[in-house]
């Protein structure tokens, strides 16, 4: 072997994703395992990913984790359960180029390195935490040479966060709920790769919220815990609505998808008003938004949006297609314009094409929007500025990858430290 | 019989009524018949209630009504219905003092003139049809010397509008969905009357309101059509807590008449929300008074205060009594200011003991500064109305209060 102080690093990218059907209420606290099936859309990681470098070596006395540039705890039993779960998986490493090999029975005695950075801000309420799960595990799988799939992939990440399963590919994805105790088969599956249906733009409302929100474990507890209507939705009503979505994705029929994410979404946050206390995640600027699109729908005749929300108060909205989303945006800009000295650039950012076609990069754009003519009923004159942080402009992206540009790894390749 | 220009008139005053568990949904649009029983409290009508005047003469050539002062079309199906049902059931009138006789049979050839008036604004969202028709029916029924009890009643003003039946009745009033198809059986009850728990204050919060809302003759339609949620509450749901709540209600137990009222509130707002197109009746400020008083009852060693929301943002707060009341109000004061120019009196209505006792110079209590969030914008709340549990229909004897002119039988 080379000499103590040799250090192998993997770096890769992952994706965050967004239920169309939700995950809401666990039925086994510490395994993770959920009350019904869901389904999700994953998001182009171009626009919002995780990048995560995990290293090994000799050098190292303990694991440690930086997260966003913070040095962070690894003893919660998420992270413990995750790389429990991934080292007794790990197999034999051999790095030719720089001499080292590592066998299957060295990896309990060595210890890791890791560093993750979201390139989307925490505080916005857009699932950092999948997507932190999921590249931590794929990234680990890679350094250690793991031999399994994504599905089985899936099910170690799913101990770290529930809905990191699902950031395990790229596309749309199911999380099957399982019935084993064990949560082998609570696993994550493909129903379709991300050129399926490429026509959808995805544009992400990020609003400003002054409250503190529940966090979704708790969230869900006490919504398990007090909910009367929450039974009923995991037995009754979302196995018939998972069918119906595999059908609506498979067959790309963006009405019936977007009955279905729009009333999943609804009735999440139904359940989450059932609860005691009420949870409320969405504000009044949400509604907003939910007013806005179903009028545009309901005035074209057949849906041209489809929206859900998670648990906080943004605003995830599906356009059928570029030109529906050009449109959107421009309606989007008109009721919640940016406040007079924002730059444009960072009021709408992701994939600023949508923007440059709604002819709005420019400086007076704004200002010259007229109310979009599908809406007649007033919901609200052109609105309060600032109740909107900014948008993302996205569309359904691919699942992990490792990188292999070494400027993109987040430790140095000599020390293992953050760089 | 004295000449063709007499008119007999009887004024009387109903109150209104809020639910604690909640009537969403029918299973009979024609009848008005519910898909679940529902409770409710009846607010003392010296703060909200309506007053009717109905007269009849032979003088008059057709059925007319002025509302809030505005003459009305009474050709809609509820007000043909309550007028149908309470004439089939018209009876003799003597009038000694003015030698007037009016037979059985002479009803269905008489007109009336009704005039109705709320004594709180119709845009508040204060559930005005539920005392409207409870008083149009009473009214009518004291009128045409109808002998059946307020229970009978109550199927008529049913009719009108679903919650009217519960107005029928002071205190904790029953609304028993019924089995049959001709709605006899569906009607209204007392629980106990309004000195069985007179404890209690009622403190309304009337949030202003940008959004037009959706009625609730069409939204609890939308709701029976496309929740999936709604069924599961009717038949599984409800049925519990009506016998939970009737017993709370009777043992005077604040604690589950709390757990309930809210959980209730809440789940008719989710059932809303689960609705498609979905219904948001409740806004931030509505959710900021609830996080208020969820806080409140958990920093409490026992919950202090309930809390409501119809098909509207507003609030009705039932304090525990009247020092909770007032130590509410204080509270409520403090996270919703007026603006600087508005007066006390139009601010703070109703029963303004209330307001007096929390007084309104110096600082607020530091317990009450535990039991409240930070201070909220002004403007959020429009005013608030003090009120109590109150009592059921009255004929109002004093002729002064009537709202038609004894000799004319048209608006003063």
């Amino acid at each position: 072997m080379a000499t103590e102080k040799w250090v192998l690093m993997v770096t890769a990218q992952t994706p965050t994703n967004i239920a169309v059907i939700k995950y809401w209420g666990k039925r086994d606290e510490v395994r993770i395992l959920p009350v019904n099936d869901s389904i999700s859309v994953t998001l182009d990681p171009d626009h919002l990913c995780t990048v995560t470098t995990v290293a090994v070596s000799p050098a190292f006395d303990r694991d440690r984790m930086w997260l966003n540039g913070k040095e962070i705890s690894l003893s919660g039993s998420r992270y413990q359960n995750c790389l429990r779960e991934i080292r007794s998986r790990a197999g034999d490493v051999e790095d030719k180029e720089k001499g080292i090999k590592i066998g299957k029975e060295d990896w309990k005695k060595l210890h890791l390195h890791i560093a993750s950075h979201n390139n989307f801000p925490t505080a916005a309420g857009l699932a950092s935490s999948a997507a932190g799960f999921a590249c931590l595990v794929f990234s680990l799988a890679k350094l250690m040479n793991v031999d399994e799939d994504p599905s089985h992939l899936s099910a170690i990440a799913r101990q770290g966060s529930g809905s990191a399963c699902r950031s395990l590919f790229g596309g749309f994805v199911k999380w099957t709920m399982g019935s084993k105790e064990d949560g082998s088969d609570s696993v994550a599956v493909q129903l379709a790769d991300e050129k399926h249906w490429d026509d959808l733009v995805i544009i992400i409302a990020v609003v400003s919220s002054r409250q503190k929100e529940t966090s979704s474990t708790s969230g869900m507890r006490e919504s398990v815990e007090t909910s009367l209507l929450l039974q009923h939705r995991a037995k009754e009503v979302v196995p018939k609505r998972i069918l119906q979505m595999e059908e609506a994705i498979k067959n790309r029929d963006f009405a019936s998808f977007t009955q279905l994410t729009c009333t999943d979404s609804n009735q999440f946050h139904a359940v989450c008003l059932d609860t005691s206390p009420p949870i409320f995640y969405m504000n009044d600027t949400s509604h907003r938004i939910i007013s806005l699109v179903e009028k545009w729908n309901r005035s074209e005749g057949t849906p041209q949006v489809a929206y859900t929300f998670d648990a906080g108060p943004n605003a995830v909205l599906i356009a059928r297609n570029r030109k529906v989303a050009v449109q959107l945006l421009q309606g989007l800009l008109y009721y919640f314009p940016p406040k007079s000295d924002t730059d444009m650039k960072s009021y709408v950012v992701g994939d600023n094409s949508i923007l440059k076609e709604a002819g709005l990069d420019g400086a007076s754009g704004v200002e010259n929007l007229q109310p979009p003519p599908e809406i007649k009923d007033n919901i609200g004159s052109q609105d309060q500025k600032g109740e909107v942080s900014y948008f993302i402009c996205t569309r359904p992206g691919k699942g992990p990858i490792v990188l292999h540009d070494q400027t993109q790894a987040l430790l140095n390749p000599e020390t293992g430290l953050p760089k």
